[in-house]
């Protein structure tokens, strides 16, 4: 009902094209989140969802119909926008009641909806307010409000949070994770907020200079990223890219004076590119201070000579150099604050997730 | 000290504009005390001087008795042309100057910033440039010496005006608020009349202000494509002021001037605090 089928999607405004060839599947209920740098298309393409911009070429189907050049208000979808865009001069009521009225549902329809709709977000307390006089928390309540009100089959959130303060932002994040689980509705979301997109997502598609670098969970996202943008993009703190020199199909790092030779899972694959260097993509979560448990063929001790620490209260970020390149460790407060008075720790790396790209693409290998 | 000295500024400022405003207000107060003296004192006494008791017959003889020319009917027939004139001109030029401003901000479509530009262009243009050629096309028109012909001059000089005004109140509402109506399911004239209608109360007030005051006090279009019975008080006030029965009635000539500007007077009285909230509003948001 609520899939969304999109295929070789382009948008150009003249000479520039911001969407290059988008081939996405959505299925029905799912909670897709797009993400990526200011100007990487994500907002363009859910505009052309929402029928807000046309489409250049290709097309696009939501449930069974093709809606490639249906008019927006036919595409039985609702957006929640950025700037919340309430109606200035309407009560709050008349904002939640706007949408029902213009599609001219039945009078006592509208008002058993508009009474269900505020319940749910608890705004019936503000019911006759003008937006002028909410905060910016019951803004975005009312926008969903007005969203929900027309149980479309389509969700589409453009950055909805940006404009709330941090502790309200995460607040407002778990609501609308509760409401898509009660409400079962496919939602498009646009964020540029990694952690929005980790913590919300069915799936993430990570999109850079108009093009889906990679459509996935946020597991495999996270943990198999198909290349160095994706993998540096979502992380916080990013991954830690090192470039090393292959020595038998093993990648040799220099840490302080000490030469290590780290063994990586896919050995092969790395001997069969025949590249003399590749770039080692490691979290800082697997350079941590040595456990006591951890056995696995992938673990390799090291001292680190710490430069500077921030502690980050359940942890503690340490950097150091790795082949002369910077590389962010993840030590337990106790262990960092030692590292910060010794100026290096004993530490031990964890390769068994490592992930490697070539040198010059960036691409996985 | 510095209280002393804010203090001792603050008097001089406000002296300052006292003297100006004084200044400024001190012709009118000269035209209200004439008109309200008989002619014997106006000739024997002191300009500045007050009545030495209010007499009202020169207002009367402005209202309904004076010459203008062949005719001493006063100022009431033509009083009430330009009532005439100026009620739906306001009202068109108003209305359409919405409209455009609407669609030049918020529908941008190819070229119309170039639409723009030559309705600003619109601006510029003396009256005089174009009073023979449109002259020429009320007489093709057959609307020469009417008052349809005249308010359609004054509409179609006024839009260009009031397009500017709409459209830069409008530019300043984000377009996020028209997608959203979009997908709501309203269509153009619906998120005119619903969502931008309402909220330009301010510009409307400026508009009208501003269109009143143009087309109330207009001369020249009116002299030029008036006829006999369609002459707006203007030009009724200057044929009456040059009209010289016997000796010069400056008392009669002071209550005409007073009755011809008082419309405007009372516009900017009603609403004119709204006009300067208005004229900013487009610039400065929040």
């Amino acid at each position: 009902m609520g899939a969304i089928t999109i295929q070789e999607l382009t948008k150009s405004y003249g000479e520039t094209n911001v969407l290059k060839g988008i081939d996405l599947a959505i299925d029905d209920g799912e909670f897709l989140i797009l993400v990526g740098p200011s100007g990487c298309g994500k907002s363009t393409l859910m505009n052309c969802i929402a029928g807000l911009e046309d489409i250049t070429s290709g097309e696009l189907f939501i449930g069974d119909d093709n809606v490639t050049s249906v008019n927006p208000k036919d595409r039985d979808i609702a957006m929640v926008f950025q700037s919340y865009a309430l109606y200035p001069t309407m009560t709050v009521e008349r904002n939640i009641r706007f949408g029902l009225e213009m599609r001219k549902y039945p009078k006592d329809e509208i008002e058993s909806t508009v009474k269900d709709v505020a319940k749910l977000l608890q705004i019936e307390h503000l019911l006759d307010r003008k937006p002028s006089q909410l905060s910016g928390g019951q803004r975005q309540r009312v926008a969903m409000g007005r969203a929900l009100a027309r149980s479309p089959r389509v969700f589409l959130f453009d950055e909805p949070l940006s404009n709330l303060d941090a502790k309200l932002r995460v607040e407002m994040r778990t609501e609308i994770k509760k409401l898509h689980k009660r409400l079962g509705t496919t939602i498009v979301y646009v964020t540029h907020d990694q952690v929005e997109a980790m913590t919300l997502a069915d799936r993430i598609a990570v999109m850079k200079d108009g093009i889906v670098q990679q459509f996935g969970t946020p597991y495999e996202i996270y943990n198999d990223p198909a290349n160095r943008f994706v993998a540096d993009f979502m992380g916080s703190p990013a991954m830690n890219f090192v470039e090393c020199i292959v020595f038998e199909g093993n990648l040799i790092v220099e840490s302080g004076n000490q030469r290590h030779e780290v063994v990586i899972p896919n050995t092969q694959a790395v001997i069969d590119s025949g590249l003399e260097t590749v770039i080692l993509g490691l979290r800082p979560e697997m350079i941590t201070e040595p456990k006591p448990h951890a056995e696995s063929g992938y673990i390799t001790q090291m001292q680190l000579g710490v430069q500077v620490t921030e502690p980050t209260g359940p942890d503690t970020l340490a950097f150091g150099e790795w082949n002369g390149q910077e590389i962010q460790a993840r030590l337990s407060p106790e262990v960092g604050a030692q590292a910060e008075i010794d100026g290096e720790v004993q530490i031990q790396v964890d390769t068994g997730k490592a992930v490697l790209f070539h040198p010059q693409t960036g691409a996985r290998i | 000290m510095s209280t002393i000295n804010q203090r001792l500024g603050r008097t001089l400022i406000y002296t300052l504009l006292i003297g100006f405003a004084l200044i400024y207000l001190a012709p009118l107060y000269v035209m209200l005390v004439t008109s309200l003296k008989d002619i014997e004192e106006i000739r024997s006494g002191n300009l500045i001087a007050l009545p030495e008791h209010l007499n009202f017959s020169a207002w009367s003889k402005a209202w309904n008795s004076a010459c203008t020319g062949s005719e001493c009917e006063g100022l009431a027939p033509y009083f009430w042309n330009s009532v005439r004139i100026v009620i739906p001109a306001v009202m068109l030029s108003t209305i359409i100057g919405a409209c455009n401003g609407y669609v030049l901000a918020q529908w941008q479509f190819k070229g119309s910033n170039m639409l723009f530009g030559a309705l600003l262009f619109g601006c510029f243009i003396p009256f005089q440039v174009i009073l023979l050629p449109m002259a020429k096309l009320l007489a093709w028109l057959g609307l020469a010496n009417t008052v349809v012909g005249l308010v359609g001059v004054h509409v179609v000089y006024g839009i260009t005006f009031t397009t500017l005004f709409f459209r830069n109140y409008y530019v300043a509402i984000p377009n996020e608020l028209v997608r959203a109506a979009r997908l709501d399911g309203a269509g153009f004239f619906a998120i005119f009349w619903r969502i931008f209608l309402p909220m330009s109360t301010p510009i409307f007030v400026v508009t009208v202000i501003w269109q009143f005051t143009q087309i109330w006090n207009d001369f020249l279009f009116g002299v030029v494509y008036s006829g006999p019975g369609t002459q707006p008080i203007t030009v009724a006030l200057n044929n009456l002021v040059n009209t010289s029965v016997g000796g010069k009635e400056y008392n009669v000539d002071m209550a005409a001037a007073i009755i011809a500007a008082l419309p405007t007077l009372l516009v900017y009285l009603v609403a004119g605090k709204y006009f300067v909230r208005g004229l900013t509003a487009g610039a400065v948001k929040g």
